[in-house]
């Protein structure tokens, strides 16, 4: 795949839906009259690489044609109905023929009926075998690749969180979607024609060699200039059909940032200058756009011109050695039948070669996401903690964000937390304060194992976390992020996230305790009003609120709350903080909070500073020690009084 | 029916070529129709052995080839133009009346659904207008002119090869009818699983933290479960229709032979006259069934017409009046006299909203800098957004120098109030281009000393080049801050009498925020200035301070009347106050954060 191409990849990627579907359509515009002996050229090219094992995607396919392994019985029976339908679909012009020769010139009626019902036969075998075909090929190819897209999905789910945060998600939703589908494609048409076209091309060129050597190879003649046609054609289309990919691009993209950008366009009354840019960028567009259209026009005709001068040389050389006896007229007739078959296989075969190459790229692309090891997966004879009392320890922990294992290859300004020692013995409050930056948060991840530290251990219950299963550990955590993340689904749904098990009576109850009854009880639907995607139906507020009562059902022996309360407004941190105390109470937490208030009444505070802890203590420990903490608390004593 | 008439109002400007196309497509047609009569002619020929015939049809069959070339190269060339241009002239009606809709408009549309008849719909109304409208009148016109010639051969034959035409349209029309919902439900349930993957990958850190990858899998899988069931619906309507409409010729053929035969045997038909039915039989295969693709065509074409009309149907609301006032001159005072304002709900909403603002009044001087302070919903962007007519009020009026604003020229009234919003979206252009978006013909210098006073100077000198770098969307990506820098020059340069300044610094951090200060303190002299800010630093700019809660004025006073007097105030003002103490809030860490 070339450098160019794999951008154009990479940028509809990001693209959304509807860009996917203009380009889409674009790219079918061009699949259909893309020169097509190249492009079968070119694709028997790739596959014959492949087969030699010279291409490095060999094992990619094998692996992919694994994926069918389950479903053989049923691509068997595919195979089986397809050479019925590409046999049925050769004979009738040859029947015709027969019928001509056999029947009726020589007046034998019983000769005649029995080629028509042969005719009649042939043509409904081809009908069944067609509908056999598109069903099991639609079946498994369908089948198969559901199952990629959850093997993908399952492969996502085990990617460690800095994957996701170095990967844009349009991406790798684009990889379950798009590039499944893609591959769908080749596997459900790209094989079906590649077999039943060649197929009937080979048996077209035996059957016209075996009714008559000399015809047959007149009649080819027209082949060099059909090639020649796809050559013009190539020379004077190179570059039109991606010109034309771009140009709608710029006026999807163009529009696209219209929409998002109309609150700017209204404010500034900008849009006559919009209108005016438009105009330009969709004229662009049409001026390109007329090229395609000169070389359409100028293609299929030709084509079809070949296929007249086909009839012409059939007729003209064929009549004249019928008349001297050496061919009978039911072979003439059974050519101009043949001729008319000629050039679909050829059509066919050609719009294969994009649908392969997309397809491939598809494979390259997944096969990229799939060859990504995840790199935090349980350790073999990871242990279950069993129900932890909630004792955390950080053990002179280095970490940094740098992707990198080996503690040496870290820059040195890319140490995140710098040698971080510290115990919280079970049940404590621990709030932690710092610029941000300082490493609060990811002081909380390294906790909940979202990420290992390059150097050091963190333990839980004295357990070193790169010996705990994963889950085993994350089911007694709950955290409570900043922006409260909901899934699509009810209320319940969501409160109920962690445990689904709860009763209702439990999932009110902790919708209670947060202060959430009220809000909740005002939705058009109560507990069960849906929440819509990523929870758009609520404010960030309820969001928030929703988001609390989660971490608090799920029954969590370590808390955390990270910036929990920041995106949210005074009434409902005011709320919130009504239900902390609860909340909070038995069992261990870590808070990085902003509000003084709720960091107060912590049973340790922890100040950090540059990824060090500079400050560790009580409130009034603190205060008194005059440090860095006193003087924060200070100056929010002197606001608050001003 | 109105849909389908008001559609091909569209090709009204192109009706000269497109009486051309159809015309130069008939007279091809003349041409492909006559080739099989030339054929059944040379067979006759090769019958009685008559070689010297066998040349001169030969040559009339190739230049009856020739000829259909030359007219349908020319025919393609006008229908392809006709095409692109009521392509361009759809996105250039549609794109157009966008930018005439009022932004409620936009408020309660999805953009994906608006970009989808942009481009989805578009295309289909533009290849049926433009090819799909040719190719009825060309596979009609193939069918009636070869009917003709076959019945003038023989009519009892040409009745039994046509026979099963009729079923095939019916068949391919009715698939088109089955098979377009099951298609679009596909789409549908595959937009689903987009959602459904959409959510997981951005969810995963919740989905981690609370083990539940099981649970997720199981959902994904029902979802996957649903597009597998539809696609296999969907595929067994292809698997069952689409053969059945190859069958059905086919079937016809075998008969003309079964009875053709019968009559060369009889010597009541000539062989060569039956080649002529075998060969239009195959030929007619084609347009039959392409008969029916069209009709879904007209079909899919009409109801993306509705969707389209339905935009472009819809009058803005806010248009400026046919004789409006002048803007008189002035300082940019701005009075609401029992100002409502209630948004449009959302389509499928059960309820009306609630006013976003309930009976306001109240005046702001000439060259006032004035805070509007309250929780998130109390209606201070609404407040702002009124000044600009962005929306009109339910009820009351908004006055901007004595003037309802309503009664004057919308863009020049718009020219004179310039935003900073706190999402400062950014166009794909230059940064010169972006900050001399409301006045284009601003210099190079005008440009960079407005950037100077938001503080913005600095960083845009070291993008890669300089102030000709590309951002936006699909350019440079600049942190929250920068971009809200960049719009904040953007306002300074459009020179507005009011200024209004929406969470405006929210991105950037305190040591840039008081450095911006300064600017905007120079910049708001001789304008009236609105500010809408949670940091009671950006706050302490204002003359004035406004307190507003659920949509309604609570208070207004200054920092310290309102610390005085009015509660409300004082609890915003406790909690906002913390954080601009410690918390050096560099948005570029916190949106890095939020993603996590």
């Amino acid at each position: 795949m070339s450098e160019e191409r794999k951008a154009e990849e990479e940028r509809r990627d990001g693209a959304g839906p509807e860009r996917e579907d203009a380009a889409r359509a674009e790219d079918a515009d061009e699949a259909r009259v893309q020169n097509p002996l190249q492009n079968i050229a070119l694709l028997f090219g790739a596959l014959w690489r492949l087969v030699r094992g010279q291409d490095q995607r060999g094992r990619k396919v094998r692996w992919m044609i694994g994926l069918l392994r389950p479903y053989r019985g049923r691509m068997a029976l595919m195979f089986a109905a397809l050479l019925v339908e590409t046999g049925a679909g050769l004979a009738p012009p040859y029947l015709a023929g027969r019928a001509i020769d056999a029947g009726i010139r020589t007046g034998d009626l019983s000769a005649l009926d029995w080629t028509v019902a042969a005719f009649a036969a042939a043509a409904i075998l081809y009908t069944a075998g067609t509908a056999a075909e598109t069903y099991l090929v639609g079946w498994v190819g369908t089948r198969a690749l559901q199952d990629l897209r959850e093997r993908i999905f399952v492969h996502l789910q085990g990617m460690p969180i800095g994957f996701f945060t170095r990967n844009n998600p349009g991406v790798l939703i684009s990889r379950m979607t798009n590039d499944v589908e893609a591959l769908q494609q080749l596997v459900t048409t790209g094989v079906v024609t590649i077999f039943s076209s060649s197929l009937t091309l080979i048996g077209v060129v035996v059957i016209l060699l075996a009714l008559d050597v000399k015809l047959a190879l007149i009649t080819f003649l027209t082949f060099p200039l059909l090639a020649l046609a796809s050559l013009i054609f190539r020379i004077a289309s190179s570059g039109a059909y991606k010109a034309t990919r771009e140009r709608i691009a710029a006026v999807t993209a163009y529009l696209q940032e219209s929409i998002s950008g109309m609150r700017v366009v209204r404010s500034f009354g900008q849009e006559t200058r919009h209108v005016d840019e438009m105009t330009e960028l969709n004229e662009a567009n049409r001026a390109v756009n007329m090229t395609t259209v000169y070389l359409n026009a100028a293609y299929f005709p030709a084509v079809e011109l070949l296929a007249a001068m086909g009839t012409a040389v059939i007729l003209l050389y064929g009549g004249s050695q019928a008349i001297n006896g050496a061919l009978e007229v039911g072979v003439v007739v059974a050519f101009i039948g043949y001729l008319a078959t000629f050039f679909e296989p050829i059509q066919e075969l050609s719009q294969l070669y994009t649908t392969y190459q997309q397809g491939m790229a598809a494979l390259d692309k997944i096969f990229d996401l799939l060859d990504t090891a995840p790199t935090m997966v349980d350790a073999p004879g990871a242990i279950d903690p069993g129900t932890i009392s909630g004792e955390i320890e950080l053990d002179d922990v280095w970490f940094s964000y740098a992707d990198e294992g080996d503690p040496e290859k870290v820059p040195k300004d890319g140490w995140v937390l710098e040698g971080v020692d510290l115990h919280v013995p079970p049940g404590q409050t621990l709030a932690l304060v710092g610029a941000t930056g300082a490493g609060k948060s990811t002081f909380a991840k390294l906790v909940a194992r979202f990420y290992d530290p390059q150097k050091g251990r963190v333990l839980v219950d004295g357990h070193d976390l790169r010996g705990v299963q994963q889950t085993a550990l994350r089911r007694q955590l709950g955290i409570v992020p900043q922006e409260g993340f909901l899934f699509s689904g009810s209320v319940r749904e969501n409160v109920a996230f962690g445990r689904p098990a709860a009763s209702l009576e439990e999932i009110e109850e902790a919708i209670a305790t947060v202060g959430a009854t009220e809000f909740v009880a005002g939705l058009p639907d109560g507990i069960e009003t849906q929440v819509g995607e990523r929870g758009v139906q609520l404010s960030a507020g309820q969001r928030q609120l929703v988001a609390f009562a989660r971490a608090l059902l799920a029954q969590p022996r370590i808390l955390i709350l990270d910036e929990a309360t920041s995106n949210v407004d005074v009434r409902t941190e005011k709320t919130i903080e009504k239900g902390l105390e609860r909340l909070l109470h038995g069992r261990t937490a870590i808070v990085i909070a902003h509000r003084l208030s709720t960091i107060r009444r912590a049973g340790k505070i922890v100040v950090l500073e540059g990824g060090k802890i500079v400050e560790q203590g009580t409130h009034e420990e603190l205060i008194a020690a005059r440090g860095v903490y006193a003087r924060l608390y200070g100056a929010w004593e002197e606001s608050a009084a001003a | 029916m109105r849909t389908f008439r008001r559609l091909m109002g569209f090709l009204r400007p192109y009706r000269v070529q497109l009486w051309g196309s159809l015309l130069l497509a008939w007279a091809a047609i003349g041409m492909s129709v006559v080739i099989p009569l030339l054929i059944s002619r040379g067979i006759n020929a090769i019958e009685d052995g008559n070689k010297p015939n066998l040349l001169p049809l030969a040559l009339t069959i190739l230049g009856a080839g020739v000829l259909r070339l030359g007219l349908t190269v020319v025919r393609r060339l006008v229908a392809g133009k006709v095409s692109l241009g009521v392509e361009f002239d759809l996105r250039q009606l549609f794109y157009a009346h966008l930018q005439k809709l009022e932004l409620g408009f936009f408020d309660t549309q999805q953009t994906g659904q608006l970009m989808s008849r942009a481009t989805v719909d578009l295309q289909s109304i533009r290849f049926f207008l433009g090819y799909g409208l040719v190719f009825i009148t060309q596979s009609l016109l193939t069918i009636v002119l070869a009917a003709v010639v076959m019945f003038a051969l023989n009519p009892l034959l040409a009745l039994l090869g046509l026979l099963p035409a009729p079923f095939v349209v019916w068949i391919a029309a009715r698939y088109n009818r089955v098979s377009r919902p099951a298609v679009q439900e596909v789409a549908q349930r595959v937009a689903e699983l987009t959602a459904e993957a959409e959510e997981n990958v951005s969810g995963i850190r919740i989905v981690k933290a609370f083990a539940r990858e099981e649970f997720q899998l199981h959902r994904f899988q029902r979802v996957v479960k649903r597009v597998f069931d539809q696609s296999i619906y969907s595929t067994r309507l292809q698997a069952f229709y689409s053969p059945l409409i190859g069958l059905l010729p086919q079937l016809g053929i075998a008969l003309v032979l079964l009875i053709g035969g019968r009559m060369v045997i009889e010597g009541n038909l000539s062989l060569g006259n039956l080649t002529a039915f075998y060969t239009y039989l195959l030929m007619l295969a084609g347009p039959t069934r392409m008969l029916g693709v069209a009709m879904g065509m007209a079909q899919r074409a009409v109801a993306s017409g509705n969707r389209m009309f339905e935009i472009i149907d819809r009058e803005p609301t806010i248009q400026s009046p046919p004789e409006p006032a002048r803007l008189p001159a002035g300082g940019g005072r701005v009075e609401l006299r029992d100002v409502t304002l209630r948004y449009a709900a959302a389509p499928g909403a059960e309820h009306e909203a609630v006013p976003a603002l309930h009976d306001v009044s109240l005046a702001v001087e000439a060259g006032r800098t004035v805070a509007l302070v309250g929780p998130s919903g109390s209606g201070k962007t609404s407040l702002v957004a009124l000044v600009a007519r962005l929306y009109d009020p339910s009820a009351g009026t908004v006055l901007v120098d004595g003037v309802d604003v309503r009664d004057v020229d919308v863009e020049k009234l718009r020219a004179e109030v310039a935003f900073v919003a706190d999402d400062s979206f950014l166009f794909t252009a230059s940064v010169a281009a972006n900050i001399a978006y409301a006045r284009g013909s601003a210099t190079r210098e005008e440009v960079e000393a407005a950037a100077r006073l938001a503080q913005a100077d600095a960083f845009i000198q070291e993008l890669p080049d300089g102030y000709d770098t590309r951002v936006g969307e699909r350019g440079l990506t600049l942190s929250g801050g920068q971009r809200q820098r960049v719009a904040i020059a953007r306002a300074l340069l459009a020179d507005p009498r009011i200024l209004i300044l929406d969470d405006a610094t929210s991105s950037v951090d305190a040591t840039t925020e008081a450095s911006i200060k300064a600017g905007l303190r120079e910049a708001m002299a001789g304008r009236t200035t609105f500010i809408i800010a949670h940091r009671l630093s950006t706050v302490s700019l204002a003359d004035e301070i406004i307190v507003l809660d659920h949509g309604a004025v609570v208070d207004r006073g200054t920092h310290e009347e309102l610390m005085e007097g009015c509660g409300f105030y004082r609890e915003i003002a406790d909690h906002g106050l913390a954080d601009s103490v410690y918390l050096q809030r560099d948005l570029e860490e916190r949106e890095e954060m939020a993603r996590l």
